[in-house]
């Protein structure tokens, strides 16, 4: 086990009814890495996501989480799930709590920081994320999208993941709304934040990834680096994927 | 005669005076419930006020006050109804008045495009009204009137405080004189559970034949 | 027919209007401890909870109030030895048959909220627990408060019904007094009128509590 892989995916299967999600997918992530996975709905990127925190439990396959198996049945899941940040398609802010308390709900009851302290995080991660104080004590419903999900990225990053999941972060904003939340995204790649990116943004992807993997029917068709893939892609479906999706490229 | 056998043909009959009642209310309250709320969603000024006023008194006031209204009130104004029938008449504005609720929802459910449409055809307002609300607002309503009919059951067996012999009335009886009354409360429990059971089947088979509609 | 007394009766109904309160009051407030529990257990359990929560919530929506009144009053309490007054009995009916069907509608609210807000809570690390409490149950509770603005003025109505066994509500009062003056419409009238009262104030309050707690910014029913 290479000591700064933060997570490690063997084999990965699952399977909805008749209909095959994931097909025997294995990766690693190493610290400070970002990676981008690409690929046509139904390819199985969400399932993936939503196992790595275990939101969907894997038919067949095995998860690390630095040194701890996270399949493993006898293991508190709870715990788990504290050190991985993440980010929904729909924001899922909770309607009820203002911007303030959905990010420090986690602090207070799972773990169990004190008022005063979890205030502080909370603040430093809305601030991170390009929200003052005129926000803090708003609805999620007065909310823009672009406000959303920012809040959202805070909530998650609030509480210190090893490892923040952003599943399809912009797929359900307006256009305008876009780039603010691509920008805190990049911004925390940039400083060093592992994270690991389903999105359609292919633009995106080829620019902030350390690897891009493309999934296709379940399966990992091709991984690389976002050079590589451009100018040498080993698959027709990654050309096309890419080319669908690139603008420039031709 | 031993208990049982006495308590249980005293309760066979008190059953068929229920479902006399039952079966003469509901279809009334139906049919009271759709002209109230045609009326309330229809009606100029005037009819709007008096169906508004009848729905919103009679959804207000206790069915168990109305009974007695009914029954013991008007005869202090030389108006006697017997049991049976001041009980029918208050199911039928009770029942009716909650039914007008169901169907002024359910005619205000129906978008204001397919009373354009009607009218696009050249249909006058009554053409629309027949063939084009109706059958939708019979739909729309159906989980509504279900609902209310149900209750029905439950509430029929107030009547008895105006006199009239039906179930509960039997097992007041038998308990006054036997003082059995887990037995004698417990059984008749059963029967209304076992008369809702069968309306609610009922219902549900009428749901869904018009579901394939 | 004796309207002089009339006149010096009507102070006997209106104080009526305690009784009657307290058995709406009782009602609503035991419904609600034996509801909201409830009504998540059958929200969020296995189906054998489900099950035997559903006989009880049959059992107890289904049944005649007035039947269940007197199975408790005058068999139930006896046979384990209580001698309750007609008051608590009620009380205590009212209250198991609006815990029935407050469950519903808490049942009603909790899976109205969309799966979305538990996953978050879930992946913040909340147990199935914290999320419920935490989450779902401030907003049902919120979404559920038109329901129970219902639930009081049927619990009102079905108060009236609780003369059947003597407890010295509106109802009783108006009875008694017809009896005792020969005059029967006005006296049940005048009950009448209370209880229409009682129900309209009592709307006005539950619509201004759910104007209060208003989520600002959302758009009931989306």
């Amino acid at each position: 086990m290479i000591s700064d892989t933060i997570l490690n995916v063997v084999d990965l299967h699952k399977k909805y009814g008749d209909s095959i999600a994931l097909d025997g997918v294995s990766f690693r992530v190493r610290k400070g890495e970002t990676k981008v996975i690409i690929g046509p709905n139904g390819s199985g990127k969400t399932t993936l996501l939503k196992c790595l925190n275990l939101l969907v439990k894997p038919d067949k396959g095995r998860i690390w989480l630095g040194n701890i198996e996270i399949t493993d049945p006898r293991i508190n899941i709870n715990k788990i799930r504290r050190k991985i940040g993440f980010v929904f398609q729909d924001f899922n802010l909770f309607h009820h709590l203002t911007v303030l308390n959905n990010v420090m709900i986690g602090l207070v009851k799972v773990r169990k920081l004190k008022k005063h302290q979890a205030y502080k995080k909370a603040v430093d991660a809305l601030s991170t994320v390009g929200l003052d104080n005129t926000l803090y004590h708003k609805y999620p419903a007065q909310l823009s999208g672009g406000q959303k999900q920012r809040v959202a990225i805070a909530r998650a990053l609030a509480m210190d993941p090893v490892i923040m999941l952003y599943d399809e972060p912009t797929s359900s904003l307006d256009p305008q709304f876009v780039n603010e939340v691509l920008q805190v995204i990049r911004k925390l790649a940039k400083n060093g934040v592992t994270s690991i990116i389903v999105t359609h943004q292919i633009d995106f992807a080829l620019e902030i990834a350390d690897e891009i993997i493309v999934m296709h029917k379940g399966r990992i068709i091709e991984s690389g680096r976002p050079t590589e893939l451009l100018s040498n892609p080993q698959n027709i479906l990654t050309k096309k994927i890419l080319i669908r999706n690139f603008r420039t490229l031709r | 005669m031993d208990f049982w056998s006495n308590f249980l043909i005293n309760l066979v009959q008190g059953l068929t005076t229920t479902l006399q009642i039952l079966v003469i209310s509901i279809p009334l309250s139906i049919i009271t419930g759709f002209i109230l709320g045609f009326a309330r969603v229809y009606g100029n000024k005037i009819i709007f006020y008096i169906s508004t006023g009848i729905s919103t008194t009679f959804r207000g006031l206790p069915l168990i006050v109305t009974l007695l209204i009914l029954f013991f009130g008007l005869a202090d104004l030389k108006i006697y109804l017997s049991p049976f029938w001041a009980s029918i008449l208050g199911f039928t504005l009770c029942g009716g008045s909650y039914i007008s609720e169901y169907v002024k929802g359910a005619i205000q459910s129906i978008e204001q495009g397919q009373a354009e449409a009607a009218r696009a055809l050249g249909m006058n307002k009554l053409q629309e009204i027949i063939y084009i609300i109706l059958p939708q607002t019979l739909i729309r309503a159906l989980p509504g009137v279900s609902n209310e009919i149900i209750y029905m059951i439950q509430y029929s067996s107030l009547s008895f405080v105006i006199g009239v012999k039906e179930i509960f009335s039997v097992a007041k009886t038998f308990n006054s004189l036997y003082f059995r009354s887990i037995e004698i409360f417990t059984t008749v429990a059963f029967v209304y559970l076992l008369l809702i059971a069968i309306a609610t089947l009922v219902f549900k088979i009428i749901e869904n034949k018009l579901k394939i509609t | 027919m004796n309207y002089i007394s009339l006149i010096e009766y009507l102070p006997y109904i209106f104080e009526g209007l305690l009784w009657s309160l307290a058995l709406v009051l009782g009602g609503l407030g035991i419904g609600f401890t034996i509801g909201l529990p409830i009504g998540t257990m059958i929200t969020y359990s296995d189906k054998y909870t489900k099950f035997i929560l559903n006989v009880y919530i049959w059992i107890f929506r289904s049944t005649p109030l007035i039947v269940l009144l007197f199975l408790f009053y005058w068999g139930v309490f006896p046979n384990i030895g209580l001698k309750l007054s007609p008051l608590i009995t009620s009380i205590i009916v009212l209250g198991l048959r609006s815990g029935a069907y407050q469950s519903e509608i808490f049942r009603g609210a909790l899976e109205s909220i969309d799966e979305g807000q538990i996953l978050a809570a879930y992946s913040l690390g909340m147990s199935k627990i914290q999320a419920i409490i935490s989450i779902t149950i401030p907003q049902a509770l919120r979404i559920s408060i038109p329901s129970l603005s219902n639930e009081y003025a049927i619990l009102l109505k079905d108060s009236a019904i609780c003369f059947t066994i003597g407890v010295l509500e509106v109802l009783t009062r108006a009875r008694i007094v017809s009896i005792a003056t020969g005059i029967a419409l006005i006296p049940y009238l005048i009950a009448g009128i209370i209880l229409m009262m009682m129900t309209y104030i009592g709307l006005k309050f539950f619509h201004t509590v759910y104007k209060k707690t208003v989520i600002p910014g959302l758009i009931e029913g989306i």
